[in-house]
């Protein structure tokens, strides 16, 4: 296995370096077909633009803004769950979960479909009940980004704040209350800055994930004329006359240093947090702070936030799927439903081809980066050598490079070599953006298989493969699962390495949802959208019963 | 089976330095004996017992279980561990999460493709033999840590085999369990015609279970012994002081006679009667057990072997006092039984029997 690491460390170089390199050679070229001779007329061309200053600063403002908005609500929630004796606590672990179900680009569209000044659903509605003239709600804006990418990243930010919130050393607060702070004075003095750690974290994973959001720029930002670094990168790649890649190179430049420092940041704040949250083991349950009449109002907002996250997502896609035009809910509006999207997408040989090269990549493809993230997360946990740490830290650094940026350097490397323009291209791309999301659930599984678990099977006179099929494989099947399921509902949804890799031929469907939107064609993006949906639940779920059944089968067959 | 271990070393490499964790080890293991490896942490026991098994291969040397060689620096052989056809208790159980309590003790049935009926029969024998029937179709991780240890032990104990080795098993478990655990595992080996190797660093569990101790530092063999022999007649300083609570008591030879020697220390001339076979004027310890220093109030008759002394400090451990005597320069630790009637700052008489004092070499 140890012969194996300088294999691995060679494909997950290529796969995180590669297009880094590519992109550094390509923003001091000046076109894909003159790759490598030296020019800063990239550099000059990109940062004297006088829109970039603009850019820039929405960039800033759409990302500190989504980290405050995500962050500020998972710290409600999280100490509401732990800390209160508010209702249904399942319900926090749905919201937890479930939103990264649903594609980030359908949840953008159907907050567009609700909000857009034109005829967004919410607006209609208004604008008839109270006969105004302007449309209320402008969702094509800072603002609509910010609350939607919050909303977007909240999962992420709860995920990180909970534990911590839990783990909380609950006698820090009561040696406050006992001399004599308020609750609120309390909770302002002691609570949030000893969770002050968890707090930066979350920040900066959300101000990470905003960096590289290319869905609710390209379907919020850019039809009210609102461009990010993001969308910029693509303003310069897929539309005007020419695609200008050294360009967007260099562009893409600003947004991977950014990436890059960013987590550093957060690997140095999650290193020092372990100092700050004080882990108390002697299993003492907090008290849980009585709500009294704020109990019912306080569950309901959480009920309303998890309404608007999961539910209405899905019911305005398939309400607009249905209806012929956009019109607010009412009977004749019933009355005019009708399959004609549906059918109209089943006879659209585009989005056919999307469908197809999407469930290709979904299944085959992640079938393939578990097989892969299955050795490199052995080498990490189990060969631990200093070659190992280069593996560990290679794939936690591609966790923060931005899709787009990725694709774009992909581009330089690709448009070189007889891949460019197929579905193999797409495939190398989603594998090196999306590697780290398989490594964290097996290298956990790897973890929990103690050495003596192997050792005693040998003693018991199981041979090495005996061994793998009866007590590793068994064990890893969980960590296997998940990772598939992980990258599978990933590869499913897509969009922003495929907006600059695919081509005509290799469309896959997020791609295609995003062409529908710019086009403002609701019913069928809607119809394509509700598709991809069932596909990723449909994947997830097969996914679980079959390693459900597999741990079964071998428990039967043992027996 | 017996297993001979013939001149075996094994070297380990940290930091670019060669740190020996065995060093020209010499040993057999008669057949069926409980065989105990005792010793401190770090001195190559659990090394040895992995070298026995086959997850270690040692830098030379030989060892042969039974007729086979499974081990041969010169002879280039190295069986692997799965096919010696042992059997290993570990530290940590090593019970298999994923399956329940019959798949685990039935695995080195299945491993072998034996008939189902008889993995069946077997393996209901086993868990009745360790005291686990009903418990079969419960998964392994719902049992707590003294079943579990069982589960391990009957998984074993399943194949039936010539050899058993056992790697601090009773470790995990609390101090009452530990005792319980220890007596039942003494019973089950003694009913089985089976060799035992047992590594431990405890020496009440050394010495209640074992038939033979060989006593191990810094990577050798320093003493191999019944459990009786080791603890009243060591030879040597480190073992007496280790399997026991001990005196130790500098000294020089003043005269040296058979069956007796008298020994120069700074308490006084010292008789003594076991292991005599110094020389005068050589420098030894005198090993002598609490249990075997007699304490009586007040000043009492002069005789040889008769030191006067003062409590310096009585601590009640439970079924006794242990007292710390000064004598002269020198503490003693006793053991004073409750009703004796002795306190705190005492003058007292300690009376030694000679034939309780062992000469030790230095």
């Amino acid at each position: 296995m140890a012969r194996l690491t300088p294999i691995l460390i060679a494909l997950v170089g290529f796969l995180t370096v590669c297009p880094v390199i590519m992109l550094l050679f390509g923003s001091f070229s000046q076109g894909l077909g003159a790759f490598g001779t030296f020019t800063l007329a990239k550099y000059i061309q990109a940062y004297t633009d006088p829109a970039l200053v603009d850019i820039l600063l929405n960039t800033v403002v759409f990302t500190v803004g989504s980290a405050l908005v995500a962050t500020a609500l998972a710290l409600f929630m999280a100490y509401l769950n732990t800390r209160t004796n508010i209702p249904f606590k399942t319900l926090f672990q749905i919201i937890s979960i479930v939103p990264m179900m649903i594609p980030h680009i359908l949840f953008a569209v159907s907050w567009a479909i609700l909000l857009n000044p034109s005829n967004g659903l919410i607006n209609l509605f208004l604008k008839q009940l109270l006969g105004l003239q302007q449309s209320p709600f402008n969702i094509y804006s800072l603002w609509g980004m910010i609350l939607v990418e919050g909303l977007l990243d909240l999962p992420v930010a709860y995920l990180i704040i909970a534990p911590a919130m839990s783990s909380f050393d609950v006698s820090l607060e009561e040696s406050s209350k006992v001399c004599g702070s308020s609750q609120f004075r309390t909770l302002t003095r002691i609570t949030l800055p000893v969770l002050r750690p968890a707090i930066l974290a979350s920040m900066t994973l959300v101000a990470i994930r905003s960096i590289e959001s290319f869905a609710v720029p390209s379907t919020l930002g850019m039809p009210g004329r609102i461009y990010l670094l993001s969308t910029h990168i693509y303003r310069v790649i897929a539309t005007g006359f020419a695609a200008d890649y050294g360009m967007a190179a260099a562009v893409g430049m600003s947004a991977l240093s950014a990436s890059i420092t960013l987590i550093i940041l957060y690997r140095y704040l999650t290193r020092e947090s372990e100092k700050y949250v004080t882990i108390s083991s002697r299993g003492y349950r907090p008290a849980l702070i009585d709500l009294r009449r704020a109990k019912v109002p306080l569950f309901l907002s959480v009920a309303l936030l998890s309404f608007v996250l999961i539910v209405v997502p899905v019911l305005v896609l398939l309400y607009s799927s249905l209806v012929p035009y956009t019109m607010v809910p009412s009977l004749k509006a019933f009355t005019m439903m009708s399959w004609k999207h549906w059918v109209a997408i089943a006879k659209d040989p585009i989005s056919l081809l999307a469908l197809k090269n999407s469930l290709f990549l979904g299944i085959a493809g992640a079938g393939l980066g578990v097989v892969l993230t299955l050795f490199i997360a052995y080498t990490i946990v189990k060969v631990r050598t200093a070659a190992s740490g280069i593996l560990e830290s290679l794939s936690f650094l591609s966790f923060s490079f931005p899709g787009i940026v990725i694709g774009v350097g992909f581009m330089w490397f690709f448009v070189r070599t007889p891949l460019y323009s197929t579905i193999w291209a797409l495939l190398i791309g989603y594998l090196a953006t999306y590697l780290p999301y398989g490594i964290r659930p097996l290298t956990s599984a790897f973890v929990q298989i103690h050495r003596d678990l192997e050792e005693s099977s040998r003693v018991f006179g199981a041979g090495t493969l005996y061994t793998l099929r009866r007590i590793i494989i068994p064990l890893l099947v969980p960590g296997i699962v998940a990772a598939w399921i992980l990258m599978a509902t990933m590869f499913i949804r897509e969009l922003s390495v495929s907006v600059v890799l695919s081509r005509p031929g290799t469309e896959v469907m997020a791609v295609q949802i995003l062409r529908f939107a710019e086009d403002g064609l609701w019913g069928k993006l809607s119809a394509l959208g509700i598709v991809m949906i069932l596909i990723s639940t449909t994947l997830t779920a097969l996914a679980t019963a079959a390693g459900a059944k597999w741990t079964k089968v071998q428990k039967v067959q043992a027996g | 089976m017996e297993i001979r271990i013939r001149d075996l070393d094994k070297y380990y490499f940290s930091e670019g330095k060669k740190i020996p964790a065995l060093s020209n080890v010499q040993l057999t293991i008669p057949a069926n004996r409980i065989f105990t490896l005792l010793g401190p942490s770090g001195c190559g026991k659990t090394t040895l017992l992995r070298c026995i098994v086959g997850l270690e291969t040692p830098d030379s040397g030989e060892i042969t279980i039974g007729d086979t060689i499974v081990w041969s620096k010169e002879k280039n052989t190295f069986v692997p561990p799965e096919k010696r056809g042992l059997s290993m208790v570990f530290q940590t159980y090593a019970i298999w999460p994923h399956m329940t309590v019959f798949d685990n003790v039935a695995y080195p049935l299945q491993v072998r493709k034996e008939p189902k009926e008889e993995i069946k029969r077997k393996v209901e024998k086993t868990l009745r033999f360790v005291q686990l029937e009903g418990f079969e179709n419960r998964p392994a991780t719902k049992l707590s840590g003294g079943q579990q240890q069982r589960v391990a032990l009957a998984r074993a104990l399943a194949p039936e085999p010539k050899v058993i080795l056992f790697d601090e098993p009773l470790s995990n478990l609390d101090a009452k369990l530990r005792e319980e655990t220890r007596k039942e595992l003494r019973g089950f080996l003694t009913k089985l015609k089976i060799t035992a190797v047992y590594v431990t660093h405890d020496r009440i569990e050394a010495l209640s279970l074992s038939d033979d101790i060989a006593v191990m530092r810094a990577g050798q063999i320093v003493e191999i012994g019944t459990p009786k022999s080791i603890y009243f007649d060591s030879e040597q300083q480190f073992v007496a002081d280790f399997i026991g609570r001990a005196n130790l008591i500098p000294g020089k030879v003043a005269s040296a006679k058979s069956g007796s020697a008298v020994i120069d220390t700074p308490m006084g001339p010292m008789a003594c009667h076991k292991r005599i076979e110094s020389s005068p004027g050589k420098e030894v310890t005198v090993c002598v057990r609490p249990e075997f220093i007699q304490v009586v109030r007040g000043q009492g008759e002069k005789g040889p072997n008769h030191f006067t002394g003062k409590v310096e400090s009585l601590v009640f451990v439970g079924d006794a006092y242990e007292g710390e005597i000064r004598v002269g320069e020198t503490r003693l630790i006793t053991r004073i039984e409750p009703t004796a009637n002795i306190r705190e700052g005492d003058d007292v008489l300690l009376r030694i029997d000679p034939s309780q004092c062992s000469v030790l070499l230095r």
